[in-house]
């Protein structure tokens, strides 16, 4: 880095104020969770797994993990031919009205989350679907897809279009074009997309919260209503499942893709 | 006609034994794979063009849903509530905007909700925009991956779980709380407030913020602060003459998804806002679910979308569209 030392004192401490501000609700969980008491307080009563035993125990949170991870599971199933086709339509394809297609596509963005969990809820009472778990899943994709769309597009740009043309040239059918010269090119795009699609489905609450009723709540939705002023550790050690898979997820990525891919410029 | 004499022909052609003979046998995979290639070779050559548009369909309904949605609840928002039944009357009418229009208690949320959007979008920016500079040049590769890291954990943990973690910090016997009256101090209230829910809410936009930014610093080259400083210009003209104007398409496009992200959330405000902090959805979601009037809570929906939408076309405007909408499309 080029500069002073003042200006390396001044950045750092703005980085160091990030890193706690990101991490201490974190910490602070992970810490709460071996508490040996019955609620939390500091300084803690004591370290115990405690909690960890009794979290198999909740069946309400075992259900609803089961439940969430059924949901995010079906988002991802349908989330990445849906987004890899379109990412590559949108890059590889002669379009008319490209412009207002990319606008339409990005549309999940833009319209507020409370309102497309509204709708849908509105949308799938009219289907007589409301109240069943699978539209939930269909539900997160709607709302993420431009996720999978943009992790798949900023791979398939780097992809030479020569390629397919050379495996054409070599005879191969366009499936087995597609299949082993155009899919392999993009699938550390596919890989992102698909895991970002599962953390975000595994996360997403306020959807959820429309479209699930008490019977077939999701994790998260669980967890906001057992809130509550006086702060359990037994739902500390159920966030703490979401730190454990944050952390997966984020090693994951790490390895399939390299988390520096997120710092190139286009 | 032609799409189903085509689809019976392709099912047709899946289900047809080949005339292998069977002392020989080429592979499964192979077999299948040329079954399949049969089946796609259907799709007749004068309609290559179209092959595109069918890649999009999938795509072009599952985001139909969410407009048909819309459409749904701005049908809701010109209906009014019928008092005697609780269902909305047939008849079409603005009694909806006017009511939410006029109401004070409307008018506190969504200003309180612009406030919010402002204030958690300038925090953010100036708290991300140095942590993606000294993520995108620090020359350690050990400390890049490390804040690397420290930022996808928060990203990948939803919002529930991280207002959950402040509530543990900043409730009444929380941490905070504790460390101050082991001081000798009354104890503060530092939860279901507002600044709890800006706080938050900045602490849930960080990563968003930092990795729009950091290709946008990354496209800046070095060479042009080095030119910079050695024409005489210290470390903060350079960054603000230089670094920050550079920066300027990444800075409005991720302050424009802190802006609106933040116009339009739900959760902090409810979790640690306690209810006496509503932003815009929180209204909404009372509009359907407490006061059952689907009608208004309706029409706050189509308030927020069009507040949304010309704010951002203002800043669009104002300042050109940032890195967000020529996202990477272009081959």
């Amino acid at each position: 880095m080029t500069g002073s030392r003042s200006k390396t004192v001044i950045l750092w401490s703005i980085v160091w104020f990030n890193l706690i501000a990101l991490s201490l609700p974190t910490i602070i969980i992970l810490g709460a969770s071996f508490t040996a008491g019955d609620i939390v307080q500091f300084p803690p009563d004591g370290f115990s797994l405690k909690w960890y035993a009794k979290l198999w125990l909740l069946d309400d949170f075992k259900d609803a993990f089961l439940r969430t991870l059924y949901v995010s599971v079906i988002c991802t199933i349908v989330s990445i031919p849906a987004g890899t086709l379109a990412a590559l339509a949108l890059a590889r394809y002669r379009i008319r009205f490209m412009t207002a297609i990319q606008v339409y596509l990005l549309l999940p963005f833009t319209i507020p989350l409370v309102v497309s969990g509204l709708g849908m809820m509105i949308i799938f009472g009219e289907v007589r679907i409301l109240g069943q778990l699978w539209p939930v899943g269909i539900g997160l994709c709607c709302i993420n897809l431009p996720f999978m769309m943009w992790a798949v597009s900023a791979t398939v740009n780097a992809l030479d279009n020569d390629l397919e043309n050379a495996a054409a040239n070599c005879g191969a059918p366009p499936l087995q074009a597609f299949l082993t010269v155009t899919l392999p090119a993009v699938m550390p795009g596919v890989i992102t997309g698909a895991l970002l699609m599962f953390i975000l489905a595994f996360n997403e609450f306020l959807v959820s919260l429309f479209l699930t009723d008490a019977r077939i709540v999701t994790l998260p939705v669980s967890i906001y209503n057992s809130i509550r002023s006086v702060i359990t550790p037994d739902l500390a050690a159920v966030s703490v499942v979401y730190i454990v898979i944050a952390f997966f997820a984020v090693w994951l990525l790490d390895r399939l893709v390299g988390l520096e891919l997120f710092l190139k410029s286009k | 006609m032609p799409g189903i004499i085509f689809l019976c022909r392709a099912i047709l052609r899946l289900f047809m034994t080949s005339s292998d003979t069977p002392s020989f046998r080429y592979p499964f995979s192979w077999r299948l794979l040329d079954r399949a290639e049969s089946v796609v070779a259907l799709w007749p050559r004068r309609w290559a063009g179209l092959t595109g548009y069918l890649f999009l369909i999938p795509a072009l309904l599952l985001v139909f849903v969410l407009v048909l949605g819309l459409v749904y609840i701005c049908d809701y928002s010109l209906h009014e509530l019928d008092i005697a039944t609780y269902r909305l009357k047939d008849a079409f009418s603005l009694v909806n905007y006017q009511t939410a229009l006029k109401s004070v208690t409307y008018k506190t949320v969504v200003l309180r909700s612009l406030g919010a959007s402002a204030i958690v979008t300038l925090i953010t920016m100036m708290l991300a925009f140095p942590y993606a500079y000294v993520m995108v040049r620090t020359p350690s590769s050990f400390t890049r991956k490390f804040l690397l890291i420290s930022l996808f954990l928060p990203f990948f943990i939803g919002q529930v779980v991280r207002a959950y973690g402040w509530l543990i910090i900043l409730g009444k016997e929380g941490l905070l709380n504790t460390v101050i009256t082991s001081l000798g101090l009354p104890s503060i209230k530092l939860i279901y407030n507002y600044p709890a829910v800006l706080l938050g809410l900045v602490q849930y936009m960080l990563p968003f913020a930092v990795l729009l930014l950091a290709p946008a610093v990354t496209s800046i080259s070095e060479d042009v602060e080095l030119a910079s400083e050695s024409l005489g210009a210290n470390w903060i003209q350079t960054f603000w003459h230089v670094v920050l104007p550079l920066a300027k398409p990444g800075l409005i496009g991720s302050g424009v998804v802190v802006f609106t992200l933040t116009l339009t959330d739900f959760a902090m405000p409810e979790i640690l806002g306690g209810g006496t902090t509503d932003f815009i959805a929180n209204s909404i979601y009372d509009g359907f679910f407490q006061i059952s009037n689907p009608g208004l809570g309706a029409a706050l929906s189509m308030i927020l979308v069009t507040l949304g939408s010309v704010i951002v076309t203002i800043i669009f405007f104002l300042s050109g569209t940032g890195t967000l909408v020529t996202t990477g499309n272009t081959p």
